[in-house]
């Protein structure tokens, strides 16, 4: 379970102004919201990558910000985070940035046909044949490879919790249609509990249990896919209806 | 009226206060940078492998420009000098001018400029791509220490091949003018060398030394610090690749005018 307490941020301008939220375990949650109203910060403060102004965060009970500093250790290895542009290292292959997805501790421990097995399995699981991919550098893949070896970096140590962050963003629609199949299926398959940040409403509604909508630095909505399609909240019809950047420029007018 | 006169003082102070504030901050970021760094050092969790890494990045690919930048500070100190002592001194005093500027002052000075503009830019690039690519915060989620992997290592090869590379300048500076004063003003080398050593105290090696040692800390000190402190894309890395050769520059500029009053007394 994740539990975003009263949580406050500003660069500059206030982003976030006392967020609560709770993902429970096991559940798929949609996060949305227009551009630029603090859906990956909030998402970023899980593992301390934004510190928040105030609030706090637990995850399974462990506190981020109040607790000791090794709780942030536990938490980064019960949490896997898939990045927006997949962040992959660079100056490292597919194996070596997938191998990096496993705890310090783990990746000493493990022998070499242990570690290539785990690589490997990672791969297949996100639909790329490894044989492929494997010796490649990041600046060699498409964008919907680099996407799908971000989310094998997120899962090769076996997650409790996978954090998505704008996972189709700069996608096609195959790709993302194929990255939200691959979504729910991992979700499932794997038993975690899935936080997901979109813009993209169609898919999020499809595919997840709970959603939740940011406006103006506070949560404005919270409930299952169908109680968002039909509620009556006029900035959620104008997200729900239109696309999100034309419902960013009604909700500035509401 | 009163505003005309409150309102530029007014100004001035919020000047001040920013700079200070911005001065400070630096401060604090830079310390904490090392003390991370030496307590991933002391925790042993710095990889060798990455150390020999940015060893062979800075030491071994910088010698061409090294060379080339020595050898034509050892000619021009030579042609210089003889212009300069001709009709004055005896000639082997040009031998002392040589060395002695070599050692004390170009050998160090020219070869931190030359790697400020060849690693200490490259690194604060290099970090601050992976910052606006989320590729920091990636090594953060994985439980990784960016300090330990990116950072400790660059500030100890900078340590350790910074004094190689002045050891490398002033050998090619100092022959590379013995050589401009044979063929200039057919000063043998038995005559250079003999004004070289006439003046010639082992504290200034040691004083060389020294400086190249600050020097070899400082220039992946700061460019990690700016790197790691880049926002926005990519006019973001420009701009702070830009302010971090001049943060380097002139922090190099005033070590090395602070190094006389302490070591040359």
């Amino acid at each position: 379970m994740i539990s975003f307490q009263n949580i406050h941020k500003a660069f500059d301008i206030p982003v976030l102004t006392g967020v609560d939220l709770t993902v429970e375990t096991g559940e798929m949650f949609a996060l949305f919201g227009p551009s630029g109203t603090g859906k990956s910060v909030l998402l970023k403060t899980t593992l301390s990558l934004i510190i928040p102004d105030q609030g706090d965060v637990e995850v399974d009970g462990l506190s981020v910000y109040r607790g000791p500093a090794s709780n942030l250790d536990l938490i980064r290895r019960k949490i896997g985070y898939v990045f927006q542009h997949a962040a992959l290292f660079d100056s490292l292959n597919v194996y070596e940035n997938v191998s990096m997805g496993l705890p310090e501790e783990e990746l000493a421990a493990l022998n070499t046909a242990e570690l290539s097995r785990r690589v490997w399995d990672a791969l297949e699981i996100v639909n790329l044949e490894p044989r492929e991919i494997l010796s490649k550098l990041p600046s060699e893949l498409s964008g919907g490879m680099k996407k799908r070896v971000g989310i094998a970096r997120a899962i090769v140590g076996r997650p409790e919790i996978l954090l998505w962050d704008e996972p189709t963003t700069g996608l096609d629609p195959i790709n993302t249609a194929a990255v939200e199949r691959l979504i729910q299926r991992l979700s499932k398959d794997l038993e975690v509990t899935s936080l997901l940040v979109t813009h993209d409403v169609e898919g999020g509604l499809h595919i997840c249990d709970r959603v939740a909508m940011l406006h103006s630095g506070t949560l404005r909505f919270c409930g299952t896919p169908q109680e968002f399609k039909d509620s009556p909240d006029p900035v959620v019809q104008a997200f729900v209806h239109r696309d999100a950047a034309i419902a960013a420029l009604d909700m500035a007018v509401v | 009226m009163a505003n005309l006169i409150v309102a530029p003082i007014v100004a001035w102070f919020a000047k001040v206060g920013r700079a200070y504030h911005i001065t400070v901050e630096h401060a604090g970021a830079l310390g904490i940078l090392v003390w991370e760094s030496l307590v991933a050092v002391l925790t042993l969790k710095v990889s060798f492998r990455d150390v020999l890494r940015q060893m062979h990045i800075m030491g071994v690919q910088s010698l061409p420009i090294v060379f080339v930048t020595a050898s034509l500070a050892g000619i021009v100190t030579s042609q210089q000098g003889g212009y300069q002592l001709i009709s004055s001194s005896p000639r082997y005093v040009l031998g002392t001018l040589v060395v002695q500027s070599v050692v004390l002052e170009l050998g160090p000075l020219l070869t931190a400029v030359v790697l400020v503009g060849r690693i200490g830019a490259r690194i604060t690039a290099e970090l601050g791509t992976m910052v606006v690519s989320e590729q920091i915060d990636a090594f953060k989620s994985l439980g990784r220490d960016p300090v330990a992997i990116l950072a400790a290592p660059r500030i100890i090869a900078g340590i350790i091949t910074m004094p190689l590379l002045v050891g490398f300048a002033d050998v090619i500076g100092i022959y590379a003018g013995m050589l401009m004063a044979d063929l200039d003003g057919g000063l043998g080398k038995e005559t250079f060398f003999y004004g070289a050593r006439l003046f010639w105290h082992s504290w200034d090696l040691f004083y060389g030394f020294s400086k190249s040692l600050v020097f070899g800390f400082v220039i992946p000190v700061i460019s990690v610090h700016m790197g790691l402190r880049t926002r926005g894309g990519a006019e973001g890395v420009g701009l702070q690749t830009t302010q971090a050769v001049m943060f380097m520059i002139l922090t190099i500029l005033i070590i090395d005018a602070l190094f006389p009053p302490l070591m040359l007394q």
